[in-house]
């Protein structure tokens, strides 16, 4: 399971969420460049129609491949008032040859796009993971090299945290208390909810870039 | 990874394998000066496409064959042999598969027994069973030489091996040890061992024992 929440960002603001992050947390910030394959059941396969994400990470120098799976959100009364999505996660490392595997299965991809930016993990009662990504549509199969922005100027902003049945109540705490820290260069909340991007935004970037050069200088 | 030569015993004409063979064959390992070293298990399963409608056809592998080895607990591997592909993935891969309902499990077969160490090698006597019963379906034997990983290295040594270990087996046994050996080559599997290589040994043994007619 994970808890996560979303919001958008302009993209002249990022480096001003990075030195707010750095400042909050100190936690390392690593590249990040995903091709995420999105991939349906095909017709009559399968107890009900389902969808799985191939993920393949370009970071490294060697690709790493991943299967994850979402299930729905957490639902109930108790759950539409948490501030975050809860919602069931699996994920597994796969072998390079996944998307044929997946193909052979009878699956059929449905979109395919890259997302490219940084992301932040460090410990705050638990482990959280905070992502700024530019998604990119992919113009033909495949084309990784030739992804265009798709809203060029905004990037999406996720936090999330793993949480079990014992500790989702715990793991929601967690990242709201800490999506309160970035509210001023973004509003963080369950995906789904439009937010919109923070009026005060620059002159909150502003003021962090400029504390955030005095500090290096 | 150290390579695994993985064997099977074949009665000889008119008599069927019994887990009389199985205790006859450790006894020969021990006769060699092998040294127990703990048990060990390997499960494959056979799974079949989930339909909704049983009349409407689907585009997809008829056979998802899956096998999982208790030395290696945190990973999982797929074989779809018309598709000439071994995937390797983390265990957690059948949760996610249990979670897309889009194959049933129709069969496994559990290779158990136990392991023992014979100065470089490594070797492994057991028996094949249908999960939840006690159906034997054949006898599996397993011999690892733990200094190399090639395959074209190691072929002679191996051979050399097995054929000790039948003249042994020979004093008081009839029948034969079987090297099972799948075409590496037309699943990619380069000559460098390693766990997909086990995979594609233990699912072709499987293979090989459920085509066989039992009493």
């Amino acid at each position: 399971m994970e808890c996560v929440v979303q919001g958008i960002i302009e993209t002249q603001h990022v480096e001003a969420l990075q030195v707010l992050l750095q400042g909050l947390c100190g936690g390392r910030q690593e590249k990040l460049k995903i091709h995420e394959i999105c991939l349906k059941s095909g017709t009559n396969l399968g107890v009900e129609a389902s969808e799985v994400h191939l993920l393949c990470s370009l970071s490294q120098t060697d690709p790493v491949w991943t299967v994850r799976h979402v299930g729905g959100p957490m639902r109930g009364a108790g759950a539409e008032q948490l501030p975050a999505h809860v919602r069931s996660v699996l994920e597994s490392s796969i072998s390079s040859n996944a998307l044929r595997f997946f193909y052979a299965l009878g699956y059929k991809m449905d979109y395919e796009l890259v997302r490219i930016g940084y992301v932040f993990q460090f410990q705050r009662v638990v482990p959280i993971t905070v992502t700024a990504t530019m998604l990119c549509k992919v113009p033909k199969l495949h084309a990784i090299d030739e992804a265009i922005p798709v809203t060029p100027g905004i990037q999406l902003v996720e936090l999330t945290a793993p949480a079990s049945t014992e500790n989702y109540s715990e793991a929601v705490g967690a990242i709201s208390s800490f999506a309160e820290h970035l509210a001023p260069l973004i509003h963080l909340s369950k995906p789904g909810v439009p937010t919109g991007v923070v009026p005060t935004a620059s002159t909150a970037a502003a003021s962090l870039v400029s504390r955030g050069a005095m500090k290096v200088s | 990874m150290p390579v695994k030569w993985l064997c099977y015993w074949q009665p000889s004409g008119g008599t069927t394998v019994s887990s009389q063979v199985l205790v006859d064959l450790i006894k020969s390992i021990e006769s060699m000066n092998g040294v127990r070293s703990g048990r060990w298990q390997v499960t494959a399963s056979q799974h079949r496409p989930i339909r909704r409608d049983q009349a409407v056809q689907v585009e997809c592998a008829r056979e998802l064959l899956g096998v999982a080895f208790s030395e290696a607990p945190n990973k999982y591997y797929f074989v779809l042999r018309p598709d000439h592909m071994v995937v390797e993935a983390d265990s957690t891969i059948q949760s996610i598969m249990e979670n897309l309902q889009v194959y049933r499990n129709h069969l496994t077969v559990v290779f158990e027994g136990f392991q023992y160490q014979l100065g470089d090698f490594h070797v492994k006597a057991g028996r094949a069973v249908i999960a939840h019963s006690e159906n034997l379906r054949g006898i599996v034997l397993e011999v690892e030489y733990l200094p190399v990983s090639s395959l074209g290295k190691t072929h002679q040594l191996m051979q050399e091996f097995v054929d000790i270990w039948q003249e042994v087996a020979a004093q008081s046994m009839t029948g034969r040890i079987v090297h099972l050996e799948p075409n590496f080559g037309d699943y990619s599997l380069s000559d460098q061992y390693s766990w997909q290589h086990t995979a594609l040994q233990y699912i072709s043994l499987m293979v090989h024992f459920l085509s066989q007619r039992t009493n």
